[in-house]
């Protein structure tokens, strides 16, 4: 079903990171409705995600990104999975669940 | 050890057991130039032009499955390097590509030989570095390196400010022995439920089909696949970019399938009911229309990269994986299990399918009709080189209908022989990737099977090949148009040719090459063909280009009716169809 969606991301605030989400958009043909990014501060909504790094985030280093966008279901998740590649994306999120490191959780995690 | 940026950024491509750097150097990389003056491990070769850089190096990693190493200068140099990069992010080839950059400061003003080359090549590359600092060079090329030839591999830029790389400013140099990024994380081992039911439906099936693509070349997985098709002996086709991975000589082969595919290859697809896909990607010259793709069969696709899977062709079962790892674990579960295959199950399918070879399987023996005067069919052309070369030379081709002959005529037993641009299409490419071939295996023979269109395109690296002695074999089948494009002017454009013939331009082809110190063989008779040919084949010690003059009338066939067509839909000849 077409339906507007919203995809959330956590990735590694470096230059050029946020480009290479916005220009997949586009490079692939998909449509950006909205787009909110802003540097992470309160790493504590996100400690599952240091643990299966194991890593710890320190203040800049990662930023949080919300997507609106309007897509039926398989689409959405060629857009999770096309995210999912770049190198910056730490995790995506969408309806069909959370790709963390690579790997799909079934649920929504961001 | 303190070094300087150009220092410390030769030394880790040393590190990193570089042997060739493909290149043209530029002011923006002058200081780079200086540090591989300095160095004996490396060898640089000038190309002509920079896409003749890329391609080299493109070529240099698809036979050897290490790393092509590429340096540019700023500006044009690396724009010029474009068309390169983006037909190996196309065919996922690991390459690494330093670009010059105008100096720090002076970013963003549109200085001399300025352009944003992160920027241009975002869209082509699996990442791209701009270096920030002296001190991070050793560490940005070691991750670059691991992302080019990771997961699913693929081109990195480095973007290099000639003020970070001047032989002034000295900092600590120390390789880093490891590599870890923390968001990147390729599959590599699959998930043992996958295997299980990869299994069940190879047991059950009664018609299935391995369909293997480049990825099982890139995973270095030949000999695995082998070893699984030893279990389960299914009939076997391969992409353009699989030719290789399993033996064209195997009783199980169908040969190649997709657009250009052969009639028994396309026909078990369509009608198979387990596919196999492995390390393939169901490209549109693979799918013709994906509604009507194969109705009845049940997938299981084996892949690195997630979305791969699933974005044409829904998988009933995916297995991601390094390919090479997923096979692996099938296969010892497979043996276990081997009593529960009964191969007669498979007897009937066999049998329709050998019907269909029969049929209108490729005529293999066009080469035998040596004696009249009559054109010279471009396919016994392929089947003569085949036969002179032993069948194990190495083959690079450009693009166009002698790329589609040499991929349905020249049967390729080992992976990694054959070496084209399948997914960017690019004409040019032939020449350049064979002397990175040839670099790489300099006793082995080298071919180039062009067009007289193609090596057009980069036909300037015919002087890079004197300067370092490529004894390269081209193989230009002329037939003194356009042919592919002609082809489809032919069938869906009523044979109105817009644009497809050079008129009487085109050069002297041997007096081009001798002028370079090459030798030029002139075949425009079939009787002169296998002598030809083989004449060239005996020469050892120079480049010799053959200028082949062949029927300008002929087109590739078997080819998918488009649009709306399945895979059992193929043109068979001049107005014949299925």
């Amino acid at each position: 079903m077409i339906e507007e969606r919203q995809l959330t991301l956590i990735m590694e605030n470096k230059p050029g990171a946020l480009v290479r989400v916005v220009g997949l958009f586009h490079q692939r043909g998909y449509n950006i409705e909205s787009l909110h990014v802003e540097p992470i501060n309160n790493f504590k909504p996100y400690k599952f995600i240091e643990d299966e790094l194991n890593t710890k985030f320190s203040e800049g280093e990662i930023s949080r990104l919300e997507i609106k966008t309007t897509v039926d279901d398989p689409l959405m998740r060629q857009i999770l999975r096309q995210i999912n590649k770049l190198i910056d994306v730490i995790a995506v999120s969408g309806n069909e669940g959370t790709y963390l490191k690579g790997v799909l959780r079934d649920e929504n995690l961001l | 050890m303190k070094l300087a940026g150009n220092d410390i950024l030769i030394q880790s491509l040393i590190e990193e057991g570089v042997e060739y750097i493909f290149g043209y150097p530029g002011g923006a990389s002058l200081h780079i130039y200086d540090a591989i003056f300095n160095q004996k491990e490396m060898q640089h070769i000038l190309v002509r032009h920079e896409q003749g850089a890329t391609h080299a190096a493109d070529g240099y990693a698809r036979a050897t499955g290490k790393p092509g190493v590429v340096m540019l200068t700023s500006g044009p140099g690396a724009t010029n390097a474009i068309t390169g990069i983006a037909t190996a992010f196309m065919d996922s080839i690991p390459m690494i590509v330093i670009s010059g950059q105008v100096q720090s400061h002076l970013i963003g003003t549109d200085a001399f030989q300025e352009t944003d080359m992160i920027g241009v090549s975002r869209p082509i590359v699996k990442h791209s570095f701009t270096v920030d600092h002296q001190s991070n060079i050793a560490k940005i090329i070691k991750e670059a390196f691991y992302i080019a030839t990771s997961g699913r591999q693929g081109p990195v830029v480095i973007d290099v400010p000639k003020d970070l790389t001047n032989p002034v400013d000295l900092f600590e140099y120390k390789y880093p022995s490891e590599v870890n990024i923390r968001s990147y994380n390729p599959p590599i081992e699959p998930e043992d439920s996958q295997i299980d039911r990869a299994i069940e439906a190879m047991i059950n099936s009664k018609q299935p089909v391995i369909y293997a693509g480049g990825g099982t070349i890139s995973s270095n997985a030949s000999k695995e696949l082998f070893e699984l098709n030893s279990y389960i002996n299914a009939p076997i086709t391969n992409t353009l970019m699989g030719l290789g991975v399993y033996p064209a000589s195997n009783k199980n082969f169908l040969g190649m399938l997709g657009m250009h595919g052969t009639y028994q290859a396309n026909m078990a697809m369509h009608n198979a009911d387990l596919i196999i896909a492995i390390g393939a990607r169901f490209d549109d010259r693979i799918t013709n229309t994906p509604e009507k793709f194969a109705p009845n069969a049940q997938i299981i696709h084996f892949d690195v990269d997630h979305s791969s899977v699933s974005k044409i062709i829904e998988a009933d079962i995916a297995v991601f994986g390094q390919v090479k790892n997923s096979l692996q674990a099938i296969n010892s579960k497979l043996k276990l299990r081997s009593s529960e295959i009964n191969d007669s199950n498979l007897d009937a399918w066999r049998k329709q399918i050998e019907q269909w070879k029969e049929m209108h399987g490729l005529d293999h023996d066009l080469y035998k009709n040596n004696s009249d005067d009559g054109p010279i069919l471009p396919q016994a052309v392929v089947q003569h080189i085949y036969h002179a070369s032993n069948g194990d030379a190495f083959v690079t081709s450009d693009v166009g209908q002698h790329q589609m002959f040499a991929a349905q005529y020249y049967h390729f037993d080992e992976p990694r022989k054959w070496i084209n641009s399948g997914g960017l299409g690019t004409m040019g490419f032939g020449l350049p990737a064979a002397m990175g071939v040839k670099l790489a295996y300099p006793d082995e023979e080298v071919i180039c099977i062009t067009g007289e269109g193609s090596i057009q395109m980069c036909i300037q690296e015919l002087s890079t090949c004197t300067q370092y002695k490529l004894p390269i074999k081209i193989f230009n089948i002329n037939n003194l148009a356009l042919g592919m494009v002609k082809q489809w002017q032919d069938m869906n454009y009523d044979g109105r040719h817009s644009s497809i013939s050079y008129e009487d331009s085109l050069p002297d082809f041997s007096k081009l090459v001798e002028s370079y110190g090459h030798v030029g063989i002139k075949i425009t008779k079939n009787s002169q063909l296998k002598a030809g040919i083989e004449e060239a084949m005996s020469i050892k010690d120079k480049l010799v280009f053959v200028d082949i003059y062949v029927d300008p009338n002929e087109h590739v066939y078997p080819m998918l009716v488009a649009p709306d067509g399945s895979l059992k839909d193929m043109w068979l000849g001049k107005g014949e169809k299925t």
